[in-house]
């Protein structure tokens, strides 16, 4: 009697580890993408300060922007509507820079949002926010200067 | 008067041959680049769209810097991991590059419209390692847009990049298929 006992309990509990387990493993394989919208901003500054940021202090400005794993800072960055396009996977892409400025922002928004984009102009002062992907920077090779890449944007405000 | 064209004539000459239109270079700022990793276990994708690309069509030249922290992968925590330093280590290794040059240039006619195969060789650069590439492509020329696509099988363990035990070594492939479709437009 007592021994159909501690079988069943044992069966039971191991039953119940199991199921644990394999809940685990589907939390861990469906771990949500980050919501860089509904985040706070890391930072917030001016397309042009970023730009000279980086342009001065490459390597530093790695350090402090960039995450391990790449869950990098999120930018709320000020600038002047430079261009507005799209990449190939017709996302489109605001280009703030203000004038005179080596190098601009390139802030990539993601399909659900690019309806947002419509309502901006080239010459508008806006605030755009997104996860940093990688800096601005003179490339030899290319032989131009490469913007700092935001992409899951979100439009914060139109300044002006 | 013979004095002044004497020093202006070769002026002015170097002044006409510096705006002459020369084949200049294309950039390319719409580039898809994807690579296909394949194991009995899982298929692994992952997309990047920030890749940026010049080519210049008088020398053949051909750049191409991707930001690896634009791979998306569908599932979050293979993100994180490829990201990591056990992996691509992207913080330390933000870009990855390839520098090359079409070989076959004179078979490829940037003026006219159509599709031409291309061979490229080069040097390209995965977490600080560099290694010798050599590969073919497709050059599309359409009007005013120049359209560049290949594959190409990387061997990660070229590059550093290594598991020994664990699931990166019986869920990622040991060559991994990276494909790359570019829109060029003139500089």
């Amino acid at each position: 009697m007592k021994r159909k006992k501690i079988i069943r309990t044992t069966v039971l509990a191991l039953a119940l580890l199991l199921l644990g387990a394999a809940g685990f493993v589907y939390y861990l394989f469906h771990i949500p993408h980050r919501d860089v919208g509904g985040a706070q901003a890391d930072f917030e500054l001016s397309a042009s300060s970023l730009v000279t940021e980086y342009l001065a202090t490459h390597q530093k400005a790695n350090d402090k922007y960039l995450d391990e794993e790449g869950e990098s800072k999120i930018l709320a960055v000020i600038g002047r509507v430079h261009s507005i396009t799209e990449d190939m996977n017709k996302q489109k892409v605001v280009l703030l820079k203000n004038p005179g400025d080596k190098a601009g922002v390139s802030c990539t928004f993601s399909l659900a949002n690019n309806k947002t984009v419509e309502k901006l102009q080239t010459g508008q002062t806006v605030t755009i926010k997104g996860v940093i992907r990688s800096g601005a920077g003179y490339d030899d090779d290319l032989g131009m200067y490469e913007d700092v890449i935001l992409e899951k944007s979100t439009i914060i405000s139109i300044n002006d | 008067m013979k004095k002044q064209l004497l020093i202006f004539g070769p002026l002015f000459a170097l002044l006409l041959l510096a705006f002459t239109p020369m084949a200049g270079k294309w950039v390319s700022k719409s580039a898809h680049i994807s690579f296909y990793s394949h194991t009995a276990v899982e298929d692994i994708t992952a997309n990047n769209y920030k890749a940026l690309s010049t080519l210049d069509p008088s020398s053949g030249e051909v750049v191409f810097t991707v930001p690896m922290q634009g791979f998306e992968f569908e599932k979050s925590l293979m993100q994180k991991h490829f990201n990591s330093n056990k992996f691509l280590d992207t913080k330390k290794h933000p870009k990855a590059k390839f520098v090359g040059k079409i070989t076959n240039l004179g078979a490829i006619d940037f003026s006219k419209n159509g599709t031409y195969n291309a061979e490229v060789t080069g040097e390209l650069t995965i977490k600080g390692t560099t290694r010798p590439l050599n590969e073919k492509g497709t050059i599309t020329v359409q009007d005013n847009t120049i359209n560049v696509k290949t594959k190409l099988p990387v061997v990660l363990a070229d590059y550093g990049i290594t598991f020994s035990k664990g699931k990166p070594s019986t869920n990622i492939a040991k060559e991994v298929e990276i494909t790359l479709n570019a829109d060029y437009q003139p500089e």
